[in-house]
């Protein structure tokens, strides 16, 4: 039965079958131009081509040592400044071989080598290398190369460190009560911070590397067993086919694998909070962490998602639900309330009472612009007042606010250029707009804003309501890696409704979103209402 | 046609939305004075009986549209004149409800704009719909209909607590005789919406579970019956009878005296939405159907390629099949059921079923028994000759 459905309501889009192209795997050669393929066996050679090909950088340091006596071998550590660990290595790699080597005949080198590799070293991880398209990325990742006179293969040690930035609270999704980490730039911080939160050996990741130059590292993070498999294959198979020279955030993930380009409405969620990410890989979601940003994918999006946080769960549920209702409201607030004005002066006067729209009549008296032109001069300032308060510096920013007070308020009415009316409509509009938890969100729904204002005053209401309705057709013909957008609502899933636009007790919350995870879909066991204690367990 | 599927309850949400409609709005069976809304009770259950004749025959075809399984009744040509028939039919009724909708809202608000700007709003988003496919329409449907009911039940409760409601006005349940409410029901409310459902058949063969699909439909045609008598009845009780007939809106006029706290009144925007949301469903339904009917019978690959000049045709039909509003109702009330419901919703059907079942107990037959099969072919190939 569940099955059923599943194949009904699952489609995926064909956009992006692309076949992989072997290009993407070793892409390195192609963009480094490497003059050759293979490590040569004279040391000399090798450091001319390493410094030919990275071009004599001086972050690359190579440490130029000869090990033993009787005839010495010349030897070369090679670590990319800044992004490995010094203290490793000059500890760990460059004293044990000389140490280990010092006043003892080395000869044969190949014996060197082994020995070198499984004695000597005290790293964890430690590799051969024989190709130059391998030696470089590992070389740029913070890695130690250590190359020998006389053989054609390098060893490479993991001693990857450098400057990280720490964690620290999140700066966009403040919660009042909930966990205070947020994500940084480093991706191994990242999956580390999810993994701390989901002990379980079923947590799979899977990296790759996505852009041509960039090489960026990538994970993606889901629950065996939880996950939906189609729609994990589906996120290899988008990422894979994603073909382009650089990523240097999740917003170009984003761009390349997203189920409808043209559309306003946000139909991946990002995130900088671990403990969100960790929730919605419960769900049964997959993440998308990229190296080099604090913001980490999770698909399928859905709709209703972008009106929840995680403080809903962490709160009592009476509250969430009231929250969430407000959040609602506050959408609804956000994307007419403008447009309604308008409607309601220019079309519709009955509907108002008749004190208000006497009121407001009076004060329009003193207005130069029909209405429309007056609601879009005030929205249109307010948006530059907010663009202008984003980029600032903070020392500047308080004058902005200053000024801006200005512009929308007293000073505006007074010049006779806008109503008070029209203050108060714009400042609430504005209010609810920051109101709404996701910036991508709050941001589409502004562009629609501005058309619903336009249609108010080409029809009034009759224009809103054809806006509407052409926004919940868009709405519900959206798509997320095969789930309706729209779900729980439409389709209606009776089941999963608890958690929506209400939030039910947790132990009533008994199983995961049906469409996103299909299998193991029970969370909470039976009977976990909390009771208070009986006579008979007191006694 | 196109590979979508919609399920048990969509289709039950579209029937209702269907059935209610612009039906909602108007004064229909009004004739019968305190009596309109039985009429539109017994009006659902002659529905109801319609309804088995479409699943009937869907279920001898199930797997091919009304189009289709015409043609395989009536034979090639016969068949692809009577699909034709139904083409027509479907876009001279979309025009009609589009021009019903237009007209509504000309007198309801928007006194000096012309027909042609409205109609073609509504158009504008009825293609839109119509381009998205029977499965978005399926869920926006499903957006809508909580809306909608959110908005029922708020208006019920608003209603009653302003004590409009004498149940005395519903007096006397029979005034005006028994035989006029089934001569009200006959010339109307078995036509529309009942009997409209045959635009339905279309859209069997897009469900998951094909097998619910009577039980569903027909509770969504009682249901759908239900609420219009609710409504009607609530009317007739706060307006009286006389003056329900005498208002072009009765649910308008309803609303209008809803008046609470000094605070809670001019509900105005609670019609306006429940026209829109009505018609603009009732409208693409029609015009889903006869965009994806014309498709199967010419052979058209992508329904784009039709949906913008039928939705042109749709929009100029709306403007010229009437002079006047008083010609387009007159239209409505005197032409349209005898010359055009009757026969596309009811005669065709059953004559479709009655040859349908003959050739189903034929083909029966013929694989049973092969022995005899030429004496029955004899026997069963009169009543096609009688076609």
């Amino acid at each position: 039965m569940a099955k059923a459905k599943w194949s009904k309501l699952f489609k995926l889009t064909n956009k992006h079958k692309k076949p992989i192209s072997p290009k993407t795997k070793d892409t390195s050669g192609e963009a480094n131009n490497i003059p050759k393929k293979y490590l040569d066996k004279q040391l000399g050679i090798n450091i001319q081509t390493l410094q030919q090909t990275t071009g004599n950088s001086d972050d690359i340091v190579i440490r130029k040592i000869e090990l033993g006596i009787n005839p010495s071998i010349k030897a070369a550590v090679i670590v990319t400044d800044g992004l490995v660990d010094d203290q490793l290595v000059s500890e760990f790699i460059i004293t044990t071989l000389l140490e280990e080597t010092k006043n003892k005949e080395i000869i044969p080198v190949e014996s060197l080598f082994d020995r070198i590799e499984k004695k000597f070293l005290t790293i964890a991880n430690v590799s051969s290398i024989y190709a130059w398209d391998e030696l470089f990325p590992s070389l740029l990742a913070g890695e130690a190369i250590i190359l020998i006179d006389g053989l054609a293969k390098a060893l490479s040690t993991s001693t990857r460190g450098g400057e990280k930035r720490s964690i620290t609270e999140p700066t966009t999704e403040l919660s009042i009560r909930g966990p205070k980490d947020s994500f940084t730039e480093s991706i191994r911080t990242n999956t580390s911070l999810i993994r701390r939160r989901i002990n379980n050996p079923n947590l799979w990741l899977h990296s790759m590397k996505i852009g041509k130059v960039t090489q960026t590292d990538i994970a993606i993070m889901y629950i065996n067993g939880i996950a939906n498999d189609k729609i994990v294959e589906e996120v290899k198979r988008r990422l894979n086919s994603i073909e382009v020279d650089e990523i240097l955030e999740t917003g170009y993930i984003e761009q390349f694998i997203e189920d409808e380009t043209f559309t306003t409405f946000p139909t991946i969620y990002h995130t900088e909070r671990p403990d969100v990410v960790a929730s919605n890989l419960m769900e049964g979601k997959i993440a998308i962490v990229v190296d080099g940003t604090p913001f980490v994918l999770t698909v399928p999006a859905l709709f209703i998602e972008f009106f929840q946080v995680p403080d809903d769960y962490y709160s009592r549920f009476d509250i969430s639900i009231a929250i969430r209702f407000l959040r609602v409201l506050v959408f609804f607030i956000s994307l007419i309330a403008p447009a309604t004005y308008i409607a309601v002066t220019t079309f519709h006067q009955e509907m108002v009472p008749t004190q208000l729209i006497i009121a407001i009549a009076a004060q329009r008296e003193a207005v130069p612009f029909p209405a429309f032109v007056e609601a879009m001069l005030m929205e249109i300032t307010f948006e530059i007042l907010r663009e202008a308060g984003v980029r600032l510096p903070r020392s500047i920013g308080q004058a902005v606010s200053i000024v801006g007070a200005l512009v929308i308020g007293q000073a505006a009415v007074d010049a006779g250029i806008v109503s008070p009316a029209m203050v108060i409509v714009v400042s609430i509009t504005a209010i609810a707009s920051f109101a709404t938890p996701s910036f991508a969100m709050a941001i589409s729904v502004r562009i629609i804003r501005f058309s619903l204002m336009f249609l108010a005053a080409f029809m009034g209401f009759y224009g809103i309501i054809f806006g509407l309705m052409i926004m919940t057709l868009h709405l519900c013909s959206l798509r997320s890696f095969g789930i309706p957008y729209m779900a729980p609502f439409a389709p209606i899933m009776a089941k999963n409704l608890g958690d929506s636009l209400i939030r039910l007790p947790l132990w009533k919350l008994k199983t995961r979103p049906k469409l996103i995870s299909q299998k193991n879909i029970t969370r909470t066991a039976d009977n976990q209402k909390p009771t208070p204690p009986t006579e008979e367990n007191n006694s | 046609m196109e590979k979508a599927k919609i399920d048990s309850i969509q289709l039950f949400i579209l029937v209702l939305l269907f059935e209610m409609g612009t039906s909602i709005v108007l004064a229909i069976g009004i004739e019968a004075k305190t009596s309109a809304w039985i009429t539109i009770l017994i009006g659902s259950l002659f529905g109801c009986l319609l309804f088995q004749v479409y699943i009937k025959l869907f279920q001898y075809y199930p797997n091919d549209l009304p189009t289709t399984y015409t043609r395989k009744i009536f034979g090639k040509y016969i068949g692809s004149l009577i699909s034709f028939l139904y083409i027509v039919y479907f876009i001279y009724l979309t025009a009609r409800v589009l021009r019903d909708f237009g007209e509504l809202l000309l007198t309801f608000a928007y006194r000096n704009t012309p027909l042609f700007i409205v109609n073609s709003i509504m158009i504008i988003v009825v293609i839109y719909g119509a381009k998205k496919g029977i499965e978005v329409i399926a869920r926006t449907a499903e957006l809508n209909f909580l809306l909608i009911y959110f908005m029922a039940i708020t208006g019920f409760i608003l209603i009653f607590m302003s004590g409009l409601i004498d149940i005395n006005r519903l007096k006397p349940l029979f005034g005006e005789g028994i035989l006029i409410i089934f001569k009200v029901v006959a010339t109307q409310t078995v036509y529309v919406p009942f009997g409209e459902m045959v635009i339905f058949s279309y859209l069997f063969p897009y469900l998951n579970h094909p097998k619910s699909t009577r039980r569903i439909g027909t509770f969504g045609i009682l249901l759908g019956g239900i609420n219009l008598a609710i409504t009607m009845a609530i009317n007739i009780a706060v307006l009286t009878a006389p003056k329900v007939e005498n208002t072009p809106f009765p649910l308008l006029t309803t609303i209008q005296q809803i008046q609470i706290a000094n605070f809670l009144e001019r509900l105005d925007v609670f019609f306006l939405v429940t026209l829109f949301i009505g018609a603009f469903f009732k409208i693409l339904l029609y015009f889903y159907v006869a965009v994806i009917a014309t498709t199967t019978l010419f052979n058209i690959k992508q329904k784009d390629s039709i949906v913008y000049p039928l939705g042109l045709v749709v929009l100029i039909l709306s403007i010229t099949t009437a002079s006047s509003y008083q010609e387009h109702i007159q239209e409505g009330l005197e032409v349209v059921p005898i010359y055009l419901h009757l026969p596309l919703q009811i005669i065709i059907p059953i004559l479709l079923l009655g040859i349908a079942m003959v050739k189903n107990k034929r083909k029966k037959k013929n694989s049973g028994q092969k022995a005899n099969s030429d004496q029955q072919n004899l026997e069963n190939s009169k009543p096609s000759t009688d076609m």
